[in-house]
């Protein structure tokens, strides 16, 4: 809207610099691990002292961060997996179904990520060694699935919210049972949703270090060894990880947001 | 919608509300029970022993943790809200529609990645002799301490919640009907007025959950407060964790925990009831 | 009303981009009328209003209030308060204090604004609603919340964009009561913006036709109706019936022109002094000005039509008739008339017209 006169220029610039500013701000302990994972210096600091790749070298030969990586993508898959499909089936019961009691349903499937981590870990460590099960890397993966499944549940409500209703029941009207409808109208047309889905819980859970680190005994994920090492000296190795740590979340989140803005045939809006 | 119940319907919905039962609801119940459990020799025993409670809730080094936590988290709240805000206020209202959907689009990207890292490079930053101090000395000014301090916690707080709460932030505003805002000028309200006057009152909702959320996190955080603010005094949480871990005493921790759990219960409950409380009868 | 113009605009347009929204215009708004802008949706009504209101910014020309150029003038800095069509009522505050909103921009005390604004929520009887929140009203009490609202600072001018748009009929018909009686009793200047032409013509004193941009005609609702200046005009009002033909006879302040119906004889007026025998025109006769009879009228213009349809407008009806050359003709007679005629589709009736009752239009 051209309201010229309401607006003024240096509140509008000063307004987008600002949010400039905001960004740097975020992105700037990003920036700093990626730079100074190059850096021969041991400690970050200016002037830069030069490029070097010997810090990806020594975390390379590290047998403690390959322990911590193949822990971390363990659980991350199989994590990803198990939380899609119950986020997924969730989804679609809230789609579907209205019962007595659902909202109580819809509270315990999506509650998990408003609890403090802290509590949670706690929570989950007493229970699980009282069971038996904690102390491995399935304790990582059952706290995962419950922290990440809200993830997938609000990412494939969302898509099934753009779907036209009618068409499940279009497809029963021509003789599709209820199985056969999911498997080749509901499931295809939720597609980029569970891709989306899978790419975030799995970066989820790649980052996720506090439960872990309560839960995971000696199987530590990649995140519990960085908060050991952070606990030590200052150790440039953190740069390298955190590096790689970074660009795979990265990628995994602006994967998953652009199978997301994509719109995929069988719409509300158009047919 | 079908009322008798199918074994689709069942495959389908049970699995999330199993899982959840079992290992989500059932070990937050259960630290009920633990924080009544006796340690002996290192081990836990099943007790109905008050005497966790009484020791925690008697130390004065409990409720001074209790009472730095929430005055932390409170200000977290304030601040990073108070900095949020023009940052959400420029995305919602004064870029294009593709500017914004980028904006939106980088903004999500760091909710996603390590916080931990991200906090261990502040560190890179804070440090007596990190970047900004490397970079003050250029100009001659002396070095600032900012680690271990409250700085330091803030800046980690603010590297915690900022991200999400200029996304709930904009989330309400976006939504703001337009024509209010050329009412309120109309009736003679200027520019910045008319932000304080009716954008904030009608995005009232979305602005209080971003600060509860912020709340939240912060109230649980332990990373910030331990390094980037030194961890001393500790926080609630660092009490659990160095309770739970070097003292292997579970069911004290578990009393932390429930105090936090009731404090922050008491907080949302309050925080909802005033976003959504109508003006007038 | 004086003759000093209250607003001016003088040669202003707004353009956004490619798109001509209003082209250059000129108009003036006396003090103390009721000025009704009126046509369908698109034709640049809503954006002359908002460029009084400083919600938009002319790209050529100047607007002035009160003699002064208030081009520059931010919103908030100028006296021309607006209802708009969603009332756009602050829902975070009570009745009271959306009345109050405005005195408390200007600086107003609490006391002095509190008296001010009782003032004005006893004149438009909602005092009994002051303290509740605007979202438990009923429209019509939410429509005099927007119209104390806009009127407490007792401005000059009061713009409206389509207030009445959302209320279902009967509310529609008290508020333009309201309305009318409201501005005569304060006297000021209403600038009311509509697409509907009975609410146009029933409130206001002047009416500006637009379309496309453009100011198609200015004037009196009484003589846009009788006068129609253009044949969009005409069409639009759509009470008129148009004939078109070619001029027989010029002489004097009269014409003759033969159309497929017959030749009829229609005062020259302004438009048609210029035209000689031979040239094309077009003229309208208003559907009030028709009479219906079963016998063919001595004299005067007459043609016999034949009856399609009777429609039924409240308290008025309108018989849908075809001409013998095949065009669409009206004429609104009242239902004692019509119960008089007894007339049913497919009959044949006569159509007359006094030779003062027609009008020619300029052009095409």
């Amino acid at each position: 809207m051209s309201d010229d006169i309401n607006r003024s220029a240096p509140v509008e610039w000063s307004l987008r610099a600002y949010l400039l500013l905001t960004f740097a701000f975020v992105f700037a302990p990003i920036a700093a691990s990626f730079v100074f994972s190059f850096n021969v210096d041991r400690f970050p600091s200016l002037p830069l002292g030069g490029f070097s790749l010997t810090w990806y070298q020594q975390v390379a030969a590290d047998p403690l961060v390959w322990e911590g990586l193949r822990n971390t993508l363990v659980a991350g898959i199989t994590v990803s997996v198990l939380a899609t499909a119950l986020g997924f089936g969730a989804a679609y019961t809230d789609f579907r179904y209205n019962f007595f009691g659902k909202s109580l349903y819809l509270a315990l499937a999506l509650l998990p990520p408003t609890i403090p981590v802290v509590i949670l870990g706690l929570a989950m460590l007493a229970f699980l060694a009282n069971i038996g099960l904690s102390g491995a890397i399935h304790s990582v993966i059952i706290a995962h699935v419950v922290m990440c499944a809200p993830f997938a549940m609000a990412i494939i409500r969302l898509r099934l919210s753009q779907m036209d209703p009618s068409l499940e029941a279009a497809a029963w009207n021509l003789g599709a049972s209820q199985w056969v409808a999911m498997r080749h109208v509901i499931i295809p047309f939720c597609r980029p949703a569970i891709f989306a889905a899978l790419f975030i819980t799995m970066a989820v859970s790649f980052d996720e270090f506090a439960v872990s680190w309560f839960v995971s005994g000696l199987n530590e994920t990649l995140p519990v060894k960085v908060l050991g090492f952070l606990q030590g000296q200052v150790s440039p190795k953190i740069n390298v990880i955190g590096t790689f740590v970074f660009l795979t979340s990265m990628t995994l989140v602006i994967l998953a947001q652009i199978l997301l803005m994509k719109r995929g045939t069988g719409g509300k809006a158009g047919q | 919608m079908r009322k008798t119940v199918s074994v689709y319907g069942l495959t389908l919905s049970m699995p999330m509300l199993l899982w959840q039962l079992i290992f989500f609801l059932a070990p937050l119940i259960f630290l009920i029970a633990l924080s009544f459990w006796t340690v002996r020799n290192f081990r836990m025993e099943p007790d109905f022993n008050p005497g966790n409670w009484s020791r925690m809730l008697g130390r004065s080094v409990f409720w001074e943790a209790y009472f730095r936590t929430l005055l932390l988290s409170a200000s977290a709240a304030i601040v990073t809200s108070a900095l949020a805000f023009p940052a959400s206020y420029a995305i919602a209202f004064k870029l294009s529609d593709t500017a914004r959907r980028w904006a939106i689009f980088l903004m999500v990207i760091p909710f996603f990645t390590s916080y931990l890292v991200r906090v261990y490079s502040w560190q890179i930053f804070l440090s007596d002799n990190g970047i900004i101090n490397a970079a003050l000395g250029y100009v001659g000014l002396g070095p600032w301490p900012m680690l271990n301090s409250t700085f330091g916690t803030m800046i980690g707080y603010l590297t915690l919640s900022l991200p999400l709460v200029v996304l709930l932030q904009l989330f309400s505003l976006i939504f703001v009907d337009r024509t209010l805002v050329e009412a309120a000028h109309n009736l003679r309200c200027g520019r910045l007025r008319t932000v304080f006057e009716v954008v904030v009152p009608a995005a009232r909702v979305g602005l209080t959950i971003a600060a509860l959320f912020c709340f939240i996190l912060t109230f649980g955080d332990f990373v910030s407060p331990l390094y980037l603010g030194g961890g001393d005094p500790p926080t609630l949480s660092i009490l659990i964790t160095d309770t739970t871990k070097s003292g292997q005493q579970w069911p004290r921790a578990a009393v932390v925990a429930l105090v936090m759990i009731a404090t922050l219960l008491v907080i949302a409950f309050a925080a909802v009831r005033f976003a959504y409380k109508e003006r007038g009868r | 009303m004086t003759s000093d113009p209250l607003v001016v605009f003088d040669r202003v347009g707004k353009r956004f981009g490619d798109f001509i929204a209003v082209e250059p215009m000129h108009l003036e708004i006396h003090k103390g009328e009721f000025l009704a802008i009126m046509g369908s949706s698109g034709c640049g009504k809503t954006t002359t209003l908002r460029m009084l209101a400083g919600l938009e910014a002319p790209t050529e020309g100047e607007i002035r209030l009160a003699g002064k150029r208030i081009n520059d003038l931010p919103t908030w800095s100028r006296d021309t308060p607006m209802v708009w069509q969603s009332l756009a009522l602050f829902p975070f505050l009570t009745v009271r204090e959306n009345v109050e909103f405005s005195l408390k921009m200007r600086g107003v005390g609490k006391d002095e604004r509190r008296q001010r604004a009782e003032k004005w929520l006893e004149r438009m009887q909602i005092t009994e609603f002051a303290d509740r929140n605007v979202a438990h009203l009923s429209g019509g009490q939410r429509q005099r919340v927007a119209l104390a609202r806009s009127l407490v600072t007792e401005p000059e001018i009061l713009l409206l964009d389509e207030p009445l748009s959302a209320l279902d009929a009967h509310l529609k018909v008290r508020m333009q009561a309201v309305l009318s009686n409201l501005q005569r009793e304060l006297g000021i200047t209403f600038v009311y913006v509509t697409h509907s032409q009975s609410e146009a013509f029933s409130m206001a004193d002047r009416v500006v036709i637009m379309s496309r941009g453009r100011i198609e005609q200015v004037g009196a609702p009484q003589e846009i109706y009788r006068s129609p200046r253009t044949r969009f005009v005409a069409e639009f009002l759509g009470s008129s019936n148009v004939f078109a033909g070619r001029v027989t006879e010029a002489a004097g302040r009269g014409i003759l022109i033969e159309t497929p119906s017959g030749a009829f004889a229609v005062p020259a007026g302004a438009a048609g002094l210029a035209l000689r025998p031979g040239n094309e025109a077009t003229f309208v006769v208003s559907d009030d000005r028709m009479q219906l009879s079963g016998a063919r009228p001595e004299g005067g213009n007459a043609l016999e039509a034949t009856v399609l349809a009777e429609e039924f407008i409240g308290a008025t009806a309108v018989v849908h008739l075809e001409g013998p050359g095949g065009e669409e003709l009206r004429a609104q007679k009242s239902h004692d008339e019509l119960a008089r005629l007894t007339l049913s589709p497919g009959d044949k009736v006569w159509m007359s017209w006094g030779p003062e009752a027609g009008h020619v239009l300029p052009g095409r």
